[in-house]
This record gives structure tokens, C-alpha cells and sequence, in this order.
């Protein structure tokens, strides 16, 4: 039979039993749209943790010094610029950028009334800035432990968006990143229960250069050797900042642990990020880092990949569930199609005797039952992203802020629309399989003499 | 030119078997019109059956136009059908939610021919059989006899050779099992068509060129007019 004329027969006998067909499309469509609901929520999570809570660039490792003691004969222990350069050299290797710890404890007292009163003036003009905040920051008190590291600014190219991100000179304040993952903690929840104003791009320009004394503690009073007062500017947010406190340039920290600590203490670095020229080299480049006596620093991956495989299982449990709902469908449009090719066995005896071959019986029943489960996956997409996008509004409105709560809470792989009519397609033809044989070996004699 | 050599066929098997034809042997010229007469039970349809390709479970030979239609694939077989026989129905077999000539045109579908000439040609075998008017018609709204009429243009669109008739007459009243009978002869006479007509209806179908009758699955009697 010609594909056109199978197209018109299929459509014809479609029309003739829509009852039947909607009814078993119904389950189609609620599975094919559960489907669609519960991986475009993984996905949308998965997209969270991947580029809010641990953002991870493939194409870069963290190399620290190796744990092990025997490993400094080789020389591979501690991370100098002699290490750098021999990193640098591996094969696959297109840049290596170093991170040093700040060596000595540090304070900061956040006092409100101590702030520049125009700082305060400037802050109450900006938008969506309420006389609550601005009261609730002048009466700020906040004494505060403060770790700190510096990293290479090349490292944090574009973050730092609210000024130059370098060693100042002798007298003005050091340029600091915050971690964007610290400020979505603070904006969600510390900012919101004080009344406070959340950090943002429109705040930070604004955000006077705070106090820092270096070599001081709240927690040890016995820490010997000289303090030092500085002040610290906040220039931007970044990935790359440390979670639990400020990022510094590297050479500021360099600086300040050579003054404390003499010539030595700026010389050693406690990581080093390495860029790999592309991901393929990635497998290479990890043992000979290892063989150069370095370890890998997979902490921040594994975590990724730990909350990850969270997600991924839970959206699996119900992506299942889902499946087993369009299942549930397939099993009943099987029922249909017996149903149907029951009442229909005289007609298919007439088409066989008018010069249907078998074959055409069952493309007639499959093409039936495949644009069955077409329309069902069509119509299931449409209900599962509408669904979606209404929850994604309501989620929006009524749920309370909370640290990393997404714009999008939903996400759409382009796989995913394809991947929703071929299932129900799938799903359709292997009811109809059964029924579908079943007609095509019908006795054409029998059904039409009634037998 | 039709040859049935020692055709048996039996449905069940065992003591439950019942015998539907038992070595029946049959030569049918081409452009002849076969009446085929027996009682309830005796084999008729069976016949019509093997020879039209529709039962493929007989033991014998059942040769049309030189070809043995048991060594035809699915395909092949149903091509046969397609091309080379018409079927007529005592019972009609007209599909109620197609108008006449949609029923018509029906067998067009498992040709290589378009949807438009199958209408085109629809038409044309409907107004041959009488039913100029009536092209747009559910069946509900025909009466028995343009039922028939309608089942009878279906069987003449692929411009078969061989046309099968099963109980044509069946649910007619006489004068319109008349008229049916007249158009059979002027396809066979006319068109130079191999007429089969299945009856129990002797009377009905004096002009057949040959008369065969059929008891108890065998033939007791052949015989030309």
C-alpha cells in the first residue's frame, strides 16, 4: 500500500473512533507530561547545583601538595614558583594560576554608627532600599573572624566588576571578592531575617571600604608579633572566591605573608589551578601531575557529583514512575485496539479480500496506534511544560527566599521533546503490537462468512 | 481459465473435522458465467473462497490463469486479489460511514493508483451498474438492491478478470435479484468477465454457461447450458 493511502486510511479510521482513542490517549498524555514535569525538575536542579552551588569548569584541575611525606624527595611537595613552572610545562597545560592562604588570623568590627555618614545618604537614594535597612545598617555591630587568600587575578577575569583587582598602593584599601555562593547565603537568609540590605551589583559600588586587622583574634589572644589595620574594598563576586571569607590578589597576600612571616612565607602557594588546553587532554594531564608529586583536589567535584547523583535518583524514582504510568497507557490501548479489531474483523476481511496484504493490516493498526501515541506525546508535552511554567510562577510568588532558589526551577534538555513523542510512540506501538498481529493473521474467509 | 484439481478442504481436525469439499475437480473457461447450486452447507462459499485467494488451507491444486495460487507469497496473493478478482457479498460488506463511492473506491487504497483516479474510477463503475445518482449516499440511505449494486460497481473497479458472486441474490427480493443477475450476464457477455455465482437460488440463474452443483462438498453435477 502507497504511505499516502495508508496515511488517509489511518486517518479516516482515527476519525471514526475518537471516543475510544481519547480515552486511551488520556493515560498517554498524563505519562508522557509526568515525564516531561519530573526531568525537566532534575534537570533544572541539576542546572542549580552545576552553575550556582558548585560550579565546576571541566576544562580546569586544582593541584595541592601531595599528603604523603615521602613524596618531598621528589621534590613534589610544597607548590613554588619552580613547581609552577614545571606544571606549566606538562603537555595539555595552557596556563597555571596560583591561590595562597593569607598566613595570619584576621578581624573585622562592622560598626555602623562608624560609617561615613554621606556612605549612609548615598545608600537610603538607592533603589529598593527601605528606611528599615538603612536603620538596620547604621545599627550594624558585627565582629567578625575573617579568613582570606589570594589568588592570580587572570583566574578572576571579569569578576571583579566594581574595581581593579590588584595590589594597591601603600594607603588605599585591598580590593576583596566575595564568593557568590556566601553572598546568596547572606542575601536569603542572614540579610533577610536582620532587615539588611541584600548585596548586589547596585549595592557594592556603594558599600564603604570596610576595617580589617591583620594578625588578630577574638578566638586567641596569644597571638604574638605585630598587628597591622588595613581596609578592604568589596570589588566584586566570583566562583572562584573563597566560600568562608575574602579572595585578595595573590600579590597582597604575598605582600602580607612576607611581612609577617619573612621572605619564606611568600614563596610557597597552597594550590594551583591548572587550565587544560582542552577537555581530552584532561586524562593525561591528571597522572603526570601525580607523578610530578602533587595531588588532585577532587573535593569540590566529588560534592557536585554527590548532590548530583541525589538528584539524579530521586528524578529517576519518579521519571519511573512516570513510565510506568505510560505503561499502565500501552497496556490499555492494547485493550482498545482488541476491542476494536474485534468490532472491525468483517471490514479488515473486506480490505484482505479487496487486495490488503497482512502487512498493510498491521501498518494499518501500528500507523493507528502511532499517531495515537504522536498526538499523546505532543499533547503531554504541552500539559507537562505548561505545568511547569505555572509552577515556576507560583514557586516564584509564594515560596520564601532561600539560598540558590532559582529564577528557572524547571529545565528543558532539547532532547527532551523528542525524547517525549518517541517514548509515547514507543509506548503505543508496543500495546498495539499484539492486537496488530492478531488482525493481520485473521482468516479473511472466516471474518467475512462470520466464522 | 480456472482449474481446481482434487481440491479437498476440512476446518477442525479429528473426530470434530468437518468436510467442506472432498476432491473437487473444476475447469472454468475464461468469459464463462458459472452458477455454482447446492444446499446450505455444501461447499459453495468454500469454492468461491479457494478460487479467489481468500483460503490458502485446501489440499489439491487451485490454478487461475496458469498460476497454482498456493505458490503465491502474502504479497503476490493479495495483489491477485487486488487485481484480478472482484468479490461480491450476500451480505453487501459496505462500510457505513463511507459514501458509495468512497466504498468503491476502497480497493483503490491497496493499489498503486492515486486517490484521484480511484475516484475517477469510482464514478465510472457506478454509473455503469446504474447509480449516477446515488454517488454520495451512505449505505443506510440505499435500498438492498443498490447495495448491491454499490458491492457490485467495488467489484468491477480494478477491472478484474474473474468475478466471484456469493449469494448475490440472497437478500433480494426476485425482480431485483433479476435485475442483479441481468448485469452478471452483461458483464460476462459484454466485457468478456468470468462470472462465479454462488446460489441457492436454481431458478434465478438460467443464462449461466455452465451449471455446477455441488452436495455434501462434492460435485454430483456440471453441466454446460
Amino acid at each position: 500500500m502507497k504511505t499516502s493511502n495508508l496515511r488517509r486510511l489511518i486517518l479516516q479510521n482515527l476519525g471514526r473512533n475518537k471516543k475510544n482513542f481519547i480515552f486511551s490517549g488520556i493515560g498517554i498524555v498524563a505519562g508522557i507530561s509526568s515525564f516531561v514535569f519530573f526531568v525537566a525538575l532534575g534537570s533544572g536542579i541539576k542546572r542549580v547545583v552545576a552553575t550556582e552551588i558548585f560550579p565546576l569548569d571541566a576544562n580546569r584541575i586544582q593541584v595541592v601538595p601531595a599528603a604523603a611525606q615521602f613524596d618531598a624527595w621528589i621534590g613534589g611537595r610544597t607548590i613554588d614558583d619552580e613547581a609552577l613552572s614545571r606544571l606549566a610545562a606538562l603537555p595539555g597545560v595552557a596556563a597555571v594560576y596560583p591561590r595562597m592562604k593569607l598566613a595570619v588570623p584576621a578581624t573585622m568590627a562592622l560598626i555602623g554608627s562608624e560609617f561615613p555618614v554621606e556612605d549612609l545618604t548615598k545608600l537610603a537614594e538607592l533603589p529598593g532600599m527601605t528606611p528599615s535597612m538603612v536603620e538596620a545598617v547604621r545599627k550594624l555591630q558585627i565582629w567578625m573572624e575573617i579568613m582570606a587568600d589570594g589568588i592570580d587575578p587572570r583566574l578572576v577575569k571579569g569578576d571583579a566588576a566594581f574595581g581593579v583587582f590588584a595590589d594597591p598602593p601603600a594607603g588605599r584599601p585591598i580590593p576583596v571578592l566575595l564568593s557568590k555562593r556566601l553572598v546568596e547565603i547572606y542575601n536569603s537568609s542572614f540579610a533577610k531575617t536582620r532587615s539588611l540590605p541584600p548585596i548586589s551589583e547596585l549595592l557594592i559600588p556603594y558599600v564603604p571600604s570596610l576595617p580589617l586587622t591583620l594578625n588578630d583574634s577574638y578566638i586567641d589572644r596569644g597571638i604574638a608579633g605585630p598587628k597591622l589595620s588595613e581596609r578592604i574594598k568589596i570589588v566584586g563576586t566570583s566562583h572562584q572566591a573563597l566560600l568562608g571569607g575574602v579572595t585578595m590578589p595573590l600579590d597582597t597576600v604575598r605582600r602580607l605573608n612576607r611581612f609577617f612571616g619573612g621572605e619564606a612565607a611568600g614563596r610557597t602557594y597552597d594550590m594551583a589551578v591548572l587550565e587544560i588546553s582542552s577537555s581530552d587532554k584532561l586524562s593525561a594531564v591528571q597522572p603526570a601531575v601525580r607523578r610530578l608529586g602533587f595531588d588532585i583536589d577532587t573535593s569540590q567535584k566529588r560534592m557536585a557529583e554527590s548532590v548530583a547523583f541525589a538528584v539524579t535518583l530521586v528524578t529517576l524514582g519518579f521519571t519511573l514512575l512516570s513510565l510506568a504510568m505510560v505503561a499502565v497507557a500501552a497496556v490499555n490501548i492494547a485493550h482498545t485496539f482488541f476491542m476494536i479489531i474485534y468490532e472491525r474483523k468483517r471490514e479488515i476481511g473486506l480490505m484482505r479480500a479487496l487486495g490488503a496484504s497482512r502487512r498493510d493490516i498491521r501498518s494499518l493498526i501500528l500507523g493507528e496506534a502511532g499517531l495515537v501515541g504522536a498526538t499523546g506525546g505532543v499533547l503531554g508535552i504541552i500539559l507537562g511544560v505548561g505545568l511547569c511554567v505555572l509552577l515556576n510562577v507560583l514557586a516564584g510568588r509564594l515560596l520564601p527566599d532561600f539560598p540558590f532558589k532559582p529564577r528557572q526551577f524547571f529545565g528543558y534538555p532539547a532532547w527532551l521533546f523528542a525524547g517525549g513523542v518517541v517514548l509515547a510512540v514507543v509506548f503505543c506501538l508496543a500495546g498495539a503490537f499484539s492486537p496488530a498481529r492478531r488482525a493481520a493473521k485473521m482468516d479473511p474467509s472466516g471474518t467475512l462468512s462470520g466464522r | 481459465m480456472i482449474r481446481l484439481t482434487n481440491v479437498s478442504r476440512q476446518y477442525g481436525r479429528g473426530e470434530e473435522a468437518t468436510h467442506a469439499l472432498r476432491s473437487v475437480s473444476l475447469d472454468i473457461p475464461d468469459g464463462a458465467f458459472v452458477k455454482v447450486v447446492g444446499t446450505s452447507g455444501s461447499g459453495k462459499t468454500t469454492l468461491l473462497n479457494i478460487i479467489g485467494g481468500l483460503d490458502t488451507e485446501y489440499s489439491g491444486t487451485a490454478e487461475v490463469a496458469g498460476r497454482d495460487l498456493r505458490d503465491m507469497a502474502d504479497r503476490e496473493l493479495s495483489r491477485f486479489r487486488n487485481l484480478t478478482v472482484g468479490f461480491v457479498f450476500q451480505h453487501f460488506h459496505l462500510l457505513d460511514h463511507l459514501d458509495a463511492r468512497q466504498n468503491v473506491a476502497l480497493a483503490g487504497f491497496f493499489s498503486d493508483g492515486d486517490v484521484r483516479q480511484a475516484d475517477e474510477r469510482a464514478e465510472e463503475v457506478l454509473v455503469r451498474v446504474g447509480l449516477r445518482d446515488k454517488l454520495h449516499q451512505l449505505p443506510g440511505r440505499l435500498s438492498g438492491g443498490q447495495k448491491q449494486r454499490v458491492a457490485i460497481a467495488r467489484a468491477l473497479f480494478s477491472r478484474p478478470r474473474l468475478v466471484l458472486a456469493d449469494e448475490p441474490t440472497g437478500n433480494l427480493d426476485t425482480r431485483t435479484g433479476g435485475q442483479v443477475i441481468g448485469l452478471f450476464q452483461s458483464l460476462s457477455r459484454e466485457d468478456g468477465l468470468t462470472v462465479v455465482a454462488v446460489t441457492h437460488e436454481d431458478q434465478l440463474f438460467r443464462q449461466a454457461d455452465l451449471s455446477v452443483r455441488l452436495e455434501d462438498g462434492r460435485i454430483v453435477e456440471a453441466g454446460r447450458r
